[in-house]
């Protein structure tokens, strides 16, 4: 393998929230015993019942904000907007698990790069609410610092006293592998030794929701990747976030690797706002590859973007198609949105942690949901129950809305 | 509408949260350690409850709790008028 970069990025934290589980372990746990967080719901905004909203989504539900508050005291979750309180969550597992609370690094060589799609959803609208609905002339005084786009990672950078470059990233579904992508060139210019990395998202909202409904891409049955008969995407909602670090930082201060950010190529389709076209999708993927000088006959462990859409899965397989022809059939594609459901800002970031301990572990979680074989889905799938593998590398894919096309190509260390 | 010092202390009480025993009325509002963010929702939650405008200059000269009551009291019947 040709490296085309000097600096090695190791992954030494990670951490995840979403309908499928709390923390990684559980979460892994979940995926590969097969299990799905998208279940029913019907909700009502407010209790008003003029306000109904139901479905499947991947909601969380009774969050353990413990650890958190154990670290940060009791009302360090008290001002947050959901997406924000996913992002620390998630974050403060991740930095508990590199050593790195109250580290001296810590100081103006970490970076926090956050994606986030929308923004405060919950905030934005019990603002509206007031406003619109109970005619009142005020909206409460932090509505601004909740709902802002840069609200996570502004809360991170207080919470572990980062004093780097902060900010968040967004390009809808690919914000989080946006985000990782560019932790990786930071750390690989030298830039910075940590970077923390991720996205979430918090918009299983009455108005998210039926922002999302109207879009017309929201299956009311199941996801399901690739399948013949799949009818769209399933919403889901959290944040994952990674502890990315020069390699010989971490190592020097005896951290445990847990891989390899070995690559990333990104483009965009210059095409359609909503809809998808491949040969975006093909030049990010071939762009990914010859950045972690990975050759085309290597076989790889593809995470999908997988969304269990009419046009994205047929896209997605004929982009994969393009890049690795018959080749496609020693790869082995797993789609984890049928089990955390479509985390938006945070989808990237999620799909690539499951991906990473897929092949770090040799085990794939199982695609769900599906119904049988759709000639324009040719790719070999992970079906049936989680099944042992051996890929040295990951591709996980993300495809958004504006044709932003970004994908990362993980190592197994 | 009337408002009391025991409807303030309650409703601090609430917000922040603090213990209502905690609330002695001859206490600093710094000895309270009350976060700003905290103080913030207190005032937002008395003028959404009782149709006052409090501004940030109103209250910045209440050294102590009973200032702080005071001060509300008195929007509350100017606003009353």
């Amino acid at each position: 393998m040709v490296r085309t970069s000097v600096k090695q990025v190791a992954i030494t934290g990670m951490g995840a929230v979403s309908g499928l589980g709390q923390g990684v372990q559980a979460t892994w746990d979940a995926a590969i015993a097969g299990k799905s967080g998208i279940r029913p719901m019907s909700r009502l905004f407010q209790n008003d019942p003029r306000y109904p909203y139901e479905g499947i989504a991947a909601y969380v539900e009774a969050l353990d904000t413990k650890p958190v508050e154990a670290r940060f005291g009791p009302r360090a979750l008290a001002h947050l907007d959901p997406v924000s309180v996913f992002s620390v969550v998630a974050s403060v597992e991740a930095m508990e698990q590199a050593g790195l609370i109250g580290h001296p690094a810590l100081s103006d060589r970490t970076v926090i790069l956050y994606g986030v799609g929308s923004g405060g959803n919950t905030t934005i609208e019990e603002a509206y609410h007031r406003l619109f609905d109970k005619k009142a002339p005020t909206v409460h005084p932090l509505t601004v610092p909740k709902y802002m786009a840069s609200a996570a990672p502004s809360q991170l950078s207080i919470m572990f006293g980062v004093r780097g470059l902060t900010y968040t990233i967004a390009s809808a579904c690919s914000s989080s592998a946006h985000a990782i992508s560019e932790g990786m060139h930071m750390i690989r210019a030298g830039r910075a030794d940590v970077a923390i990395v991720g996205g979430a998202e918090a918009t299983i909202t009455y108005g998210g929701w039926l922002a999302w409904k109207a879009v017309r891409a929201m299956s009311s049955t199941a996801c399901r990747p690739f399948s013949i008969g799949r009818d769209g995407m399933v919403l889901g909602e959290g944040a994952a976030t990674l502890v990315l670090e020069d390699w010989d930082h971490a190592q020097a201060r005896g951290a445990t690797i847990l891989g390899e950010v070995a690559g990333s190529g990104a483009s965009s389709d210059a095409f359609h706002i909503t809809q998808p076209q491949g040969d975006g999708a093909v030049s990010a993927m071939r762009a990914a590859l010859a950045d972690a000088g990975v050759e085309l006959q290597t076989p790889v462990l593809v995470s999908a973007h997988g969304t269990g859409t009419e046009l994205n899965d047929k896209t997605e397989t004929a982009a994969l198609r393009e890049v690795y022809g018959v080749g496609m059939d020693r790869n082995l594609v797993i789609a984890t949105k049928s089990q955390h459901g479509h985390l938006f800002g945070g989808a990237g970031a999620i799909e690539f942690i499951l991906g990473v301990l897929a092949i770090q572990r040799r085990i794939a979680p199982p695609v769900l949901n599906y119904l049988g074989p759709d000639p324009e889905c040719d790719v070999p799938l992970a079906l049936g129950e989680a099944r042992a593998i051996d890929f040295e590398v990951l591709v996980s894919n993300s495809f958004a809305f504006g044709g932003l096309n970004s994908v990362l190509v993980a190592r197994r260390v | 509408m009337t408002i009391s010092a025991n409807d303030i202390l309650d409703l601090i009480s609430t917000e922040v949260p603090i213990e209502r025993s905690h609330l002695d009325p001859a206490a600093t509002l710094e000895s309270l350690n009350i976060a700003s963010l905290d103080m913030i929702s207190v005032m937002f939650a008395l003028e959404d409850k009782y149709s006052l405008v409090i501004e940030q200059e109103d209250v910045k000269d209440a050294k102590t709790l009973q200032g702080f009551v005071d001060i509300v009291i008195a929007k509350a019947k100017a606003a009353d008028v």
